[in-house]
């Protein structure tokens, strides 16, 4: 059961970022980067600006200092529409669904990156627009299928318990067959069952889809597991970056996590 | 019957894969199998069912699989897996379906006992579990698996796909076709055709070697009596390795030629129960219980015009329903009127939303069913039936025919059945649908089926006065208090779970001077009648202990004293104590049997303490339990349960003056 | 009994109509969850723009067009200036956006076209059908019906093409929630801009027939206030629920009007739908289409 993919080169590189809020120093300096097809944690302690960080990097947060290399591409900041339209899409913290609406549907908005049809022939609901949506609602059963969620799939999502709102903003953001996923705490406020059913899912997804994956997690445990290499923040700070046992090791890890154990 | 048929295409009939093969023949482009597949129902017609069928049984021969071989097949009702079934008979084989459910030791025994070298599975976790089993146990020489999610990087040799291993079959066929033809042609009525498990209450699960010739004569006495035809559609959800849905998916299919359906995946069956609507429908007690419930529940949040409109019209579908759907005279023109006036408003939508429109004939089998939920079906006019039968039996010794429904009893002897009463109450039976042999288990044999070639059931029952058997308990648990009187714990605990706010109970009373309950609450129609009440509660275990719904259960059980009170016999086992389980009773834990069934002993053992405060004076009792999780990991669950009193009513015939 | 159905018919009939004005309101209700108070002067501004035009000596085939042309650029200057800078801010405040916006339209359109009453022909006769009349012995209005059609067709269109299409989709993702939106390459911008478009050319099929039978004038902008039982009656976010709504007030007030009316002393029009929706508050406050609210705690 060896893993055959192969880590690829940097997609996706940060010189020095610094962020800051009024007077509120975010971020400080932070340098990482993403190999393709990796599956890359960013860990830390509550605070740690771990949020900021995938913020950062899907652009909704544009830091003051820094450098970002996308694809070779060297850039100041990013930017939310265009980090999308180039194949970066990603979960939040808190689920932001759209809650009225079914799974099904939303799961087909995350496609819309890829409908192609023109505004009047999609008006009209003719031709090629129905086509193209025919095509658009198998690739959405297909990740439905993948998630294993099709006793939903008419549901609007207001009504599903909290695991299954995170699975189908998974799907969501698979929708849009990105190259990179940004996952918010994907496992967070989960039960045991459910937090392996998604690192399941996390797995097959770097894996059979071929995605890069960062991710955030405030636990420490379940991401040792799955992630190729991790970096770890605290108060804004990097203070480790290697593979899972380099940083388990890490005595400023250790500290960290000790300072803030409850 | 077949085989006293002179005619000859006929007289070939008398297996499943001549069967399957006809089929394709007389009927080859009609649906044979449906499956719901990335949202869409996908069909494959009797020729193509056929065509795969016989790739398969090439492919498994050119792996090695031969005459007298056992194929174990697990995992969820897929299509292919039904299939495997008739490819193994094709070869001679024999397919022993196990509970996809089943933990790793429980299926390892059923492997080392079949002595199973060839498997077919569903998907990456069932291959994960047989690995698990391999590790420790029986080696099995290949596994095939469905669906390939997830199974690219296992590297073993001797696992691999089911799509490999039919189109090594295709070209094996293509090349040398007389070589499957000679097989099947081998095959005769008197082979096992199929090995089912039966789940055993007590000890190890034991192999029910059934023939082609039981099956088949099983199969055509149910499609006669329902007169069941090519154009029926059923949905097959229940677990393959039941008697029951062999009987109603695989060899009833076979016999009629009707079309089977497999749902999307388990929990969307009513979904798919309403997009596909079949014509003819088999479930436990239990999933007609649970749809009810799901509507019940519904009910109580739809608005009050809606709410009214349901109760004024489920009054008079409980009033006249059930005789109009019998035509059964009496009923007045009035009472007709509003009801076919109910069946637009009301019993119609209802139907429709249990997927149940198009119903011409349901079963239930496997528990007593609850004459209120029982007549809550027929009232609206599903015609809801009952049959008795088990694994030894092909689950075919009585049914109910149309139009002589009671709801206590199991019906008449299906044609060519014979059933006697033995002296201590047992039901003995004989025929041609009867078990040829437990599977390398002959004492056990012996011991089942009688010199006379009757099957002892082990169920207790009687014939009433129109020739209908009534089932009351297990013959074996069947027993005295310490008063004398009669105790059949099933018909009391079935009583209390007849309830919807009850799913388990647990009786207890054998030897002793009272009868004492532990009750297991539903926690869906529990939870919605505290939520209804602005009672807040955290979990099962919370809202188990809360005061409120103490009251509510005891409500409930001493309806069913009221009820036990009315036969003279049971009179004496009303419920004097009893007390709400902090957890839900399981499977994982040993607690149920996979078929749900109490595992009384094991329960008593366990819960001693519990038993010992019940016959005490204590109003509470500390318990802690182990439990394990579905991952398999176990935790402790602790509770102090409280224990209450339940009013018990004077028997009507003997009213005593106290 | 025939009188009875005169009546409702031509209750039915002005309901079509308060339904495409409450049309405009759920469009942008559903886009950005705000209630647009600007619609009603939307509708007076654009109705005042093409009766300018046309008294300008344009014919109504150029006016007309012209009008929507300049809807559109209103919409996208609205989506530039006003909502724009409020991405993610708490609802109210585009809200008050919105109030500061219905002034503006109102003077911006008076500063332009002046506030006089001006009188607006579309060649349509506001006659009663003579079979029908024949026929059934029933009044009928010509004006009623034809407007009645248009109204009908377009609010059709609309509800197919914001239930079948991306377009749709997005609308209602964005209405939902602007950062996911967003994150999934929506272009928030791009779908603003249509809706308030869509919602500019309904205010403008809505003022050329409101206008057209009582005269192009500030009271126009009032018949938003029409179209506010409407919605609490169908629910905010519904299509087919301002369709439902508006016939109901329509039909109501009409049949209350005239049975009713003369033992309270008439009048009843102008508040029975108002007590009507009240009424409707009471006992389903999401409105009969309007997606039920469920909070979880």
């Amino acid at each position: 059961m060896d893993k055959v993919r192969k880590i690829g080169d940097v997609v996706l590189s940060f010189e020095n970022i610094s962020l800051s809020f009024g007077g509120v120093k975010a971020l400080t300096n932070i340098s990482f980067d993403v190999r393709e097809h990796e599956i890359r944690a960013i860990i830390g302690p509550n605070g740690a600006g771990k949020s900021s960080m995938l913020n950062v990097i899907n652009g909704v947060y544009h830091p003051q200092d820094g450098e970002i290399v996308f694809r070779g591409q060297h850039r100041r900041d990013m930017n939310t529409y265009e980090s999308a339209k180039s194949g970066i899409a990603r979960t939040f913290q808190n689920i932001a669904l759209f809650k009225g609406m079914s799974v099904l549907d939303n799961i087909m908005t995350g496609r819309n990156l890829k409908m192609k049809s023109n505004f009047l022939l999609d008006a009209l609901y003719w031709g090629p627009a129905r086509r193209e949506e025919i095509e658009h609602r198998k690739k959405a059963e297909e990740i439905i299928d993948f998630l294993e969620i099709q006793h939903i799939r008419k549901t609007p999502v207001g009504r599903l318990p909290y695991g299954l709102q995170k699975r189908v903003e998974l799907g969501r953001a698979l929708a849009a067959e990105p190259s990179i996923l940004l996952l918010d705490e994907p496992m967070a406020g989960m039960n045991v069952e459910e937090k392996q059913d998604m690192c399941r899912f996390i797995l097959d997804v770097n894996d059979q889809l071929g995605a890069t994956i960062v991710l955030i997690e405030h636990d420490m445990g379940v991401v040792m597991d799955i992630s190729d290499r991790v970096v770890v923040l605290d108060y804004g700070k990097k203070i480790a970056d290697g593979t899972p046992d380099e940083v388990r090791n890490n005595q400023n890890v250790i500290d960290a996590y000790l300072g803030v154990a409850h | 019957m077949a085989a006293s048929s002179p005619d000859k295409v006929v007289g070939t009939l008398d297996t499943f894969p001549h069967l399957l093969l006809n089929h394709a023949r007389v009927r080859g482009d009609r649906p044979a199998t449906r499956e719901k597949d990335l949202g869409i129902w996908q069909t494959w017609s009797w020729r193509q069912v056929a065509e795969e069928t016989r790739a398969m049984a090439c492919g498994l021969s050119a792996l090695g699989f031969k005459r007298g071989d056992n194929l174990a097949i697990v995992g969820d009702n897929r299509p292919r897996l039904y299939w495997a079934m008739c490819a193994a008979q094709m070869l001679g084989g024999v397919p022993v379906p196990l509970y996809q459910d089943a933990v790793a030791q429980e299926m390892a025994y059923v492997l080392e006992n079949a002595g199973i070298k060839f498997a077919i599975v569903e998907d990456q976790e069932q291959v994960d579990k047989l690995l698990e089993i391999m590790g420790n146990g029986p080696a099995l020489n290949h596994i095939l698996y469905d669906d390939p999610r997830g199974m690219r990087h296992y590297t073993q040799p001797y696992i691999q796909s089911l799509d490999e291993v039919i189109e090594m079959g295709r070209i094996h066929d293509r090349t040398q076709p007389d070589f499957l033809d000679g097989e099947i042609a081998l095959g005769r009525p008197g082979d096992v055709a199929v090995m089912l498990y039966t789940s055993g209450t007590t000890g190890k699960p034991k192999g029910v070697c059934q023939t082609h010739a039981s099956f088949i004569t099983a199969a055509q006495s149910g499609v006669e009596f329902d007169h069941l035809g090519p154009q029926d559609d059923i949905l097959s959800y229940l677990p393959m390795a039941w008697v029951g849905d062999h009987l109603f998916s695989y060899a009833q299919a076979m016999v009629a030629g009707f079309t089977i359906n497999c749902p999307e995946s388990g929990d969307t069956v009513l979904t798919d129960l309403r997009e596909i609507g079949p014509t003819y429908y088999f479930a436990p007690p239990r999933v007609f219980e649970n749809l009810l419930t799901t509507v019940m529940i519904r009910m109580e949040d739809a608005s009050a015009i809606k709410r009214r409109m349901f109760h004024a019209f489920m009054a008079v579908a409980r009033r006249c329903g059930a005789e109009i759907l019998d035509g059964k005279p009496g009923v007045s023109a009035a009472d007709r009127l509003l009801y076919a006036l109910g069946n637009l408003c009301v019993y119609g939508p209802l139907r429709n939303v249990l997927g149940m429109s198009r119903i011409r004939v349901a079963y239930t089998a496997g528990a007593a069913i609850g004459p209120d939920l029982f007549r809550f079906y027929r009232s609206i006019g599903v015609n809801l039936k009952q049959l008795y039968g088990s694994t030894e039996t092909c689950a075919a010794v009585c049914l109910q025919p149309d139009g002589e429904i009671k709801f206590d009893s199991v019906g008449k002897p299906a044609p060519g059945v014979e059933v006697r009463i033995a002296d201590n109450g047992e039901v003995l039976v004989r025929g041609k649908m009867l078990l040829k042999e437990y599977y390398r288990r002959p004492e056990d044999t012996a011991e089942a089926i009688d010199h006379e070639g009757f099957f002892h059931t082990g169920d207790a029952g009687f014939f009433d006065e129109d020739g209908h058997l009534k089932i009351i308990d297990r013959a074996k648990d069947v027993g005295k208090l310490a008063s004398g009187d009669l105790f059949a714990p099933n018909y009391i605990e079935n009583k209390l779970k007849f309830v919807s706010y009850i799913k388990e109970a647990v009786a207890f009373g054998q030897g002793l001077d009272k009868v004492c309950a532990f009750i297991n609450i539903d926690l869906g129609a529990v939870g919605n009648w505290a939520e209804r009440r602005n009672i807040a509660y955290s979990g099962y275990t919370d809202l188990a202990q809360k005061a409120e719904v103490y009251e509510l259960i005891r409500q409930c059980v001493e309806d069913a004293n009221a009820d036990l009170a009315h036969d003279p016999m049971l009179c004496a086992s009303q419920v004097q104590r009893f007390l709400i389980l902090h957890k839900e009773l399981d499977p994982d834990d040993d607690e149920l049997t996979r078929t749900r069934k109490v595992r009384r002993g094991f329960i008593g053992e366990k819960y001693r303490v519990l038993i010992d405060a019940l016959y005490s004076e204590k109003r509470s009792q500390f318990i802690e339990t182990q439990v394990r999780f579905e991952d398999g990991r176990s935790g402790m669950i602790s509770a102090d349960l409280r224990i209450m009193e339940a009013r018990t009513t004077p028997s009507q015939a003997v009213k005593k003056a106290a | 009994m025939q009188f009875f159905f005169e009546v409702l018919i031509a209750g039915l009939l002005s309901g079509v109509m308060y339904s495409l004005v409450a049309l405009g309101f759920v469009l942008i209700y559903k886009a950005s969850g705000v209630f647009n108070f600007a619609q009603g002067s939307m509708v007076y501004f654009a109705a005042l723009t093409a009766v300018g035009l046309h008294d300008k000596g344009l014919s109504l085939w150029l006016s007309v067009p012209l009008t929507m042309v300049v809807m559109v650029v209103l919409a996208l200057l609205i989506e530039k200036i006003v909502l724009r800078p409020l991405v993610a801010q708490p609802e109210i405040s585009l809200f008050m956006a919105t109030i500061g916006l219905s002034f503006f339209i109102e003077g911006l359109a008076q500063a332009i076209w002046g506030a006089n009453v001006r009188a607006l022909d579309l060649g349509i006769e506001d006659v009663p059908l003579e079979w029908v009349l024949e026929k059934a012995n029933m009044a009928i209005s010509q004006f009623d019906l034809i407007a009645a059609g248009i109204a009908t067709v377009l609010v059709a269109t609309l509800a197919l093409f914001f239930s079948r299409t991306k377009i749709g989709r997005a609308l209602r993702a964005v209405a939902d929630d602007h950062q996911a939106a967003l994150s999934i390459g929506i272009p928030l911008q791009h779908i603003w801009g249509i809706v308030w478009s869509v919602a500019g050319f309904v205010a403008l099929v809505a003022g050329l027939l409101w206008g057209s039978r009582n005269g192009v004038q500030f009271a126009l902008t009032f018949v938003a206030l029409k179209a506010l039982p409407v919605l609490i009656l169908g629910g905010f976010t519904s299509v087919p629920g301002a369709i439902v709504g508006g016939l109901i007030i329509g039909a109501s007030e009409k049949l209350a009007e005239v049975f009713l009316g003369p033992y309270v002393g008439g009048g009843l029009e102008g508040w029975f739908p108002y007590v009507l929706a009240l009424l409707f508050l009471l006992i389903r406050p999401e409105g009969l289409f309007g997606e039920k609210i469920i909070r979880r705690i």
